[in-house]
C-alpha cells in the first residue's frame, strides 16, 4: 500500500505534498463574507471553500461538502493570512554574533514552536512569519519561514517546508559595531562590510572550483586526488551565487543599499530583498530594477544615527517606483497589528486598499518566494485566511478568526486566558507574564555591549 | 635415616614458613591499610539477584573482587570475613550512567596573541574529542558520597565545551587501584556554546558539529587513500580527527546532553542527518518526545532528579480565580514532570540515570518521587543496575548478583525505596565500605500527629541574602498540641538584635513553617520561613515579603533542648 502511494506520488509529481503530508490540513466553508482577495479585487457576499488545506472554490451559494464546517461571515471581512517578512518570533537563538560571516548557521535548527508570540501573532491575523537570523553579522544565518500552526511542540510542524531558502545579510552600524568596534576585526566601516561580502563570494567561487576539480579528478582511474575540506559556510555562499537562496539584507542608508545592488550585479545575483531600507526612497528606481524589493517599517526610525533620515512615505514612494514593497514588524509587539501598520500607508502616501493590503500579504509572499502558494485568496492557493469584524484597514477592526491550511488556530470567541503550550513546573511566575518578549535584531549580542549598551540602541 | 629426613623436612617447613611470613611482613603496607582478606561471605541475607525477582534468603561469597557464589550450600573458606546478613537486604551495586562526580574541569588553554574569536582553535572553542574523562577524575569526597548512596560504577563524563571528550567507566573500589574498567565509552557532546567566540550559541554549535563530523569523514577517506596509493598528498591529522574517528566509524557513540524536548529533537535531527550512534543524556523534560526517542532507538539517560516543589508548596488558598487557574496548570505540569519516568518505562524504552548536576544526597528521595509518580520499583532498580550495564555493553560483568560478576553490592536495612531504608554496606570491586545507620525512629505512641520530629527548643539559624549573611535564635515551645515561640534577628533599624513573636507555626511530618513580622521604616513586612527538619538540623528558605526567598539553615542547640 505504501509502495503504491509512493509510486502514485512520484507519477503525479506530488512527492512534495507527500513529504509534508504530516502537517494537519483542514476544510472549511466561509459564507457570505466581503472577500478581499488582494490580487483579484473585492468580492461582496462571497463564499470561500477550503478543502484539505487548499482554497477549492471562491464564489456564491457554495454548499459545504459533508463533514465540512461552515462559518457564517455575514457582515465580516475575509482576507488572506497576513505575512510578516521580518520577525524573530519562535526562535530560541537569534544571533550567532561571533563571526562576520555565519552563513552555515540555520534558524531551522532553533525554532521553538511553543513560544507564546506565535499565538499572539495569530491573534493579529498573521499566518506566516519570516523567522530571521539577527543583524550582528554581515552575512548571518539562514532563516526559517514559519507557518503559525499553533499547538504543536515539534518545530518541523511549523516550518514551511515548501518555502525556498533565504539568508540574512546586514549592513551598516550593527556589524561594524559588533565585529569592528567590539572585536577589532573587519568590518570596522561600511567599506569593510562590502569587502567582507565580496571576499566571501570570491572564496565561495574558489571553493566551488576546488570541489569541481576534485570531483572530476577522483572520477579518473588511479587518481591521487584528495578532497578539499568541507565548508558549509562557503557552500551556502556558493548556493547564493547559484540562485538557490534569497538574500534578505538589513540596511538603512541609500549608499549602502546601492553598494549591495552593485555587488549583487557583479556576482549575477538577482534574488535580493532589502529589509528596513529606511532610505530606500532615495534609490527606489534602482531597488525596483535590480532586486525583489524592500520590506520596510511603516514609521519607525531615529533609534540610532543611521536611521535619522527617514519618512513615513517610504513605502508609498518605493511602491510608486515599482519596487515590490512590504511592511514588516521585526517585533513581537508590532506583529500583532500589522494591519494597522499597513493602513499607515494610506495616511502617508494615499495608497489604495489593495495596495496597502498587498504590503502585508502578496508582496511579502513574493519576497519570500512563496507567492504561488499563499498571499492572496485564489483557488489553488493554501487556505491561510483571516476574518475581521470590519475592514482590516480600519483602526477599529478586530481579527475574529485565523486559519492556516484550512484549520482554525485562533478564534476570538474561544480565546482562553492562558494559552501557554508549556508550563514550568517550578516557576510560579514565568517570563511571559512579567514582560512582553520583544525579539530584536540584536538579540544574543547584548553581552558584547555591556558598556556600550546604555549609549547605543541595538535595533 | 627416615627420621633424619623427617626432621629435616620439619625444619625446612618451619624455616620455610618463617621465611614466607617474614617476606610477607617485609612487603606489607606500612600504613596498615592493607586488608586482611579479599574474601567475604554475606550469610543468610535476603538477596535480590536482579530487578523483578523476589528476595531469597541466601549467602553470597566474594573472592578477589568477583562473586564466587550465591546460594545456600556454599562452602565458605576459612579466610573469608563473615558479614551477618540475617537482617540485611542485598542488591546489585548501582551504576551511574553518566556522572561528573570527581571530575575537575581542566584549565582553559592560553589564547595566543593572534587569537581571532571568529575562528578560534578547536581546543579553545570547546572542541576536544581527544580528551578523556579519566584525566579529569579523582576519587574525592564527592565520589565517596555517591558510593555511600549505593553507586559502585560510574560512567564519568569530561567537563568542557560542545565536544568535551570521551567518557570512561570506573568502579568505585579501593582508592589505591586505578579502578578503570573501560575507556572511550562515549563522546560527550552538548549544545553549550563558547563564550565570546565561535560557536557561541546552540545554532552555531549545531553548524560546527556538522562541520567537524563531515570533515572527519573526509579526512578518513583521504587518509585511507594516502595509506594505499603512493604519491597522495599527506592528510592533515589533528587532535580533533583523532578524537572523532571512532565516532564516525560507529564504534564510539555520541552522548548528547539534551535536557529539554527541543534539545532532544535537535540531537535527534543531527543523528538523523549524520548517522552516529546516539545516547541522550541529562533528560529533564521529555514526555512529549517519547515516541520519537522510541522510533530512533536511542539510549536514554534521565536526570536522577525531580523538579523542586517550592512553587507548588508556595501556592496559597486565598487567591483570585485567574491565579487559581494558573496554580492548576502549574500543578499539572509538576505532576506530569514526576510521572515522566513511569511513561518512559511504559513505552518500553530502556533507560538509566545520570547524576550530572544532581546532589548525591537527594537521589534516593527523587527516585521515590518518580515511583510515586508511576515508575515501578522494578523499573527503578533496573534503571540503577541492569539497564546501564546493558547500555554500556557490560551485562556480562555488571548489573545483577550472579556468580562470576563483579562484586558490586548494596546492603540495606530494609527493601529499597522504602522511607526508612538505609544503606549499611556497599561492596565495590570486592572492597567493603561500612556506613553508620541510625536506629529506626519509633512511631509516636498514642496516635500523635507528629512522627517524633523534634521542634521545640532553641535553634541557631543563619540566612544568606544579597545583603550578606545574618542569623539569630529561634525559641519554640510546645503547649499541648500547639507551638509558640520567638525569633531574634538583626534589627533593621540599627545595630543589635530585635525579637519578635513567631506565628502560624505548622508542623507536617518533618516540614516546619512559621512566620513573623518585621517593622522596617514604618513598613510591616511578613517574613515566612519553611523547611525540613532532619534530626537536629533544619534546611529551608526564608521569604521576605516581595524581596524574594533566601536559603535558611538552623540547628537545634543541644544543651538547652526543651522536652517535646
Amino acid at each position: 500500500m505504501k509502495k503504491i502511494n509512493y509510486f502514485l506520488a512520484a507519477l503525479l509529481g506530488l512527492s512534495f505534498s507527500f513529504a509534508s503530508a504530516q502537517t494537519p490540513k483542514g476544510s472549511v466553508l466561509i459564507k457570505n463574507a466581503t472577500v478581499l482577495t488582494v490580487t483579484k479585487g473585492t468580492l461582496q457576499n462571497t463564499d470561500v471553500l477550503v478543502q484539505d488545506g487548499i482554497i477549492k472554490k471562491v464564489g456564491t451559494n457554495l454548499s459545504a461538502p459533508s463533514g465540512v464546517e461552515t462559518v457564517d461571515a455575514t457582515g465580516k471581512y475575509l482576507m488572506p493570512g497576513i505575512i510578516d517578512a521580518h520577525s524573530h518570533v519562535g526562535l530560541d537563538v537569534v544571533n550567532e554574533a561571533t563571526s562576520p560571516i555565519t552563513s552555515e548557521v540555520q534558524m531551522k535548527d532553533v525554532v521553538n514552536p511553543t513560544e507564546i508570540g506565535i499565538y499572539r501573532a495569530l491573534a493579529g491575523g498573521v499566518t506566516i512569519s519570516h523567522a530571521m537570523h539577527g543583524s550582528a553579522n554581515v552575512i548571518g544565518g539562514q532563516n526559517a519561514t514559519l507557518k503559525h500552526r499553533w499547538g504543536t511542540k515539534n518545530p518541523n510542524d511549523i516550518i514551511m517546508m515548501d518555502a525556498p531558502r533565504t539568508i540574512k545579510f546586514a549592513l551598516g552600524e550593527n556589524p561594524t559595531r559588533v565585529h569592528g568596534r567590539g572585536n577589532g576585526i573587519q568590518p570596522r566601516s561600511r567599506m569593510g562590510v562590502e569587502a567582507v561580502i565580496r571576499n566571501g563570494f570570491n572564496e565561495a567561487i574558489q571553493y566551488q572550483k576546488a570541489w569541481a576539480d576534485y570531483d572530476s579528478a577522483s572520477a579518473q582511474k588511479g587518481n591521487k586526488a584528495t578532497s578539499p575540506r568541507y565548508n558549509e559556510r562557503l557552500q551556502t555562499l556558493a548556493d547564493i551565487l547559484d540562485g538557490k537562496i534569497i538574500i534578505h539584507c538589513h540596511s538603512y542608508r541609500a549608499d549602502e543599499i546601492y553598494m549591495l545592488i552593485n555587488v549583487a550585479r557583479d556576482f549575477n545575483i538577482t534574488k535580493l530583498v532589502f529589509q528596513h531600507t529606511n532610505e530606500g526612497f532615495k534609490v527606489a528606481p534602482e531597488i525596483a530594477k535590480y532586486t525583489m524589493g524592500a520590506s520596510v517599517f511603516a514609521d519607525w526610525w531615529a533609534y540610532k544615527f543611521e536611521v535619522y533620515y527617514s519618512t513615513a512615505f517610504n513605502a508609498a514612494i518605493l511602491n510608486a517606483n515599482g519596487a515590490i514593497t512590504s511592511i514588516n514588524s521585526d517585533s513581537a509587539e508590532l506583529i500583532r497589528h500589522l494591519y494597522h501598520e499597513a493602513a499607515k500607508t494610506q495616511r502617508y502616501g494615499g495608497m489604495t486598499d489593495d495596495e496597502s493590503l498587498a504590503m502585508i500579504t502578496i508582496n511579502p509572499a513574493r519576497q519570500l518566494g512563496i507567492s504561488e502558494l499563499v498571499g492572496s485568496i485564489e483557488e489553488g492557493k493554501q487556505g491561510d485566511l483571516v476574518i475581521f469584524d470590519s475592514h482590516p484597514l480600519s483602526v477599529y477592526t478586530v481579527p475574529q478568526m485565523t486559519f492556516v491550511d484550512g484549520i482554525k488556530y485562533f478564534d476570538i470567541k474561544e480565546d482562553k486566558n492562558d494559552q501557554r503550550l508549556t508550563v514550568s513546573p517550578t516557576e510560579m511566575v514565568e517570563n511571559v507574564y512579567l514582560r512582553q518578549q520583544t525579539e530584536r535584531c540584536m538579540q544574543d549580542t547584548e553581552h558584547l555591549f555591556d558598556m556600550a549598551g546604555n549609549l547605543f540602541n541595538q535595533n | 635415616m627416615k627420621r633424619t629426613l623427617f626432621r629435616a623436612t620439619v625444619i625446612c617447613m618451619i624455616l620455610g614458613s618463617w621465611m614466607i611470613s617474614s617476606s610477607t611482613f617485609a612487603q606489607s603496607d606500612p600504613t596498615g591499610k592493607k586488608r586482611i582478606t579479599s574474601s567475604f561471605a554475606i550469610t543468610n541475607a535476603t538477596v535480590f539477584t536482579e530487578p523483578g525477582k523476589a528476595g531469597v534468603k541466601s549467602t553470597i561469597l566474594i573472592q578477589d573482587g568477583v562473586i564466587a557464589g550465591v546460594g545456600n550450600n556454599l562452602s565458605i573458606p576459612k579466610e573469608a570475613k563473615l558479614i551477618a546478613g540475617d537482617s540485611l537486604f542485598v542488591y546489585a551495586g548501582f551504576i551511574d550512567g553518566a556522572s561528573n562526580t570527581g571530575i575537575t574541569k581542566p584549565k582553559d588553554p592560553e589564547r595566543s596573541e593572534n587569537f581571532v574569536s571568529s575562528d578560534p582553535p578547536d581546543e579553545i572553542a570547546g572542541i576536544t574529542p581527544s580528551r578523556s574523562a579519566v584525566d579529569q577524575f579523582a576519587m574525592d569526597s564527592k565520589v565517596e558520597e555517591l558510593r555511600k548512596g549505593g553507586f559502585t560504577v560510574l560512567q564519568i563524563v569530561p567537563e568542557g565545551g560542545m565536544i568535551a571528550g570521551k567518557a570512561a567507566i570506573m568502579v568505585l573500589g579501593n582508592e589505591t587501584s586505578s579502578n578503570l574498567i573501560m575507556e572511550n565509552t562515549a563522546l560527550a557532546v552538548s549544545f553549550k556554546g563558547s563564550r565570546g567566540m565561535y560557536p557561541g550559541t546552540a545554532a552555531g554549535v549545531m553548524a560546527k558539529f556538522r562541520d567537524v563530523y563531515k570533515n572527519t569523514e573526509l579526512t578518513k577517506i583521504n587518509s585511507d587513500k594516502y595509506a594505499s596509493v603512493p604519491g597522495v598528498k599527506r592528510p592533515d591529522i589533528d587532535d580533533t580527527f583523532m578524537g572523532m574517528k571512532d565516532v564516525i566509524a560507529g564504534s564510539t557513540p555520541v552522548m548528547f546532553s539534551a535536557s529539554s524536548e527541543l534539545e532532544i529533537r535537535r540531537a535527534l535531527k543531527l543523528q538523523k542527518e549524520l548517522g552516529f550512534n546516539l545516547i541522550l543524556t541529562d533528560l529533564e523534560n521529555y514526555e512529549g518526545v517519547i515516541p520519537e526517542m522510541k522510533a530512533a532507538g536511542v539510549k536514554v539517560l534521565i536526570k536522577a532528579e525531580v523538579p523542586d516543589d517550592k512553587a507548588i508548596k508556595a501556592q496559597k488558598e486565598d487567591v483570585t480565580e485567574d491565579v487559581k487557574a494558573q496554580y492548576i496548570r502549574e500543578k499539572e505540569s509538576f505532576d506530569k514532570a514526576i510521572a515522566q519516568a513511569g511513561k518512559l518505562e511504559a513505552a518500553g524504552i530502556q533507560f538509566s540515570f545520570t547524576t550530572v548536576g544532581v546532589k548525591a544526597g537527594d537521589i534516593g528521595k527523587s527516585l521515590k518521587t518518580m515511583i510515586d509518580g508511576g515508575l515501578s520499583e522494578t523499573g527503578a532498580l533496573a534503571a540503577l543496575t541492569t539497564n546501564p550495564a546493558a547500555m554500556m555493553g557490560m551485562s556480562r560483568e555488571l548489573g545483577t548478583i550472579e556468580k562470576g560478576k563483579m562484586a558490586n553490592l548494596v546492603l540495606t536495612t530494609d527493601t529499597l525505596f522504602k522511607e526508612d531504608t538505609q544503606i549499611k554496606h556497599v561492596i565495590a570491586d570486592g572492597y567493603l565500605f561500612d556506613y553508620e545507620t541510625k536506629a529506626k525512629k519509633k512511631a509516636d505512641e498514642a496516635g500523635k500527629a507528629t512522627t517524633g520530629t523534634k521542634v521545640a527548643g532553641n535553634w541557631d539559624y543563619t540566612t544568606e541574602s544579597p545583603a550578606g549573611s545574618s542569623g539569630g535564635v529561634i525559641t519554640i515551645k510546645k503547649d499541648g498540641n500547639e507551638y509558640s515561640g520567638t525569633i531574634t534577628y538583626d534589627d533593621p533599624a540599627g545595630s543589635g538584635k530585635a525579637t519578635a513573636p513567631i506565628k502560624d507555626i505548622k508542623l507536617d511530618g518533618s516540614s516546619l513553617s512559621f512566620a513573623f513580622d518585621v517593622n522596617a521604616q514604618g513598613m510591616s513586612i511578613v517574613v515566612e520561613i519553611s523547611g525540613t527538619i532532619d534530626g537536629n538540623s533544619m534546611d529551608g528558605t526564608m521569604s521576605i515579603g516581595q524581596f524574594g526567598s533566601f536559603p535558611f539553615e538552623a540547628t537545634l542547640i543541644p544543651s538547652i533542648t526543651a522536652k517535646l
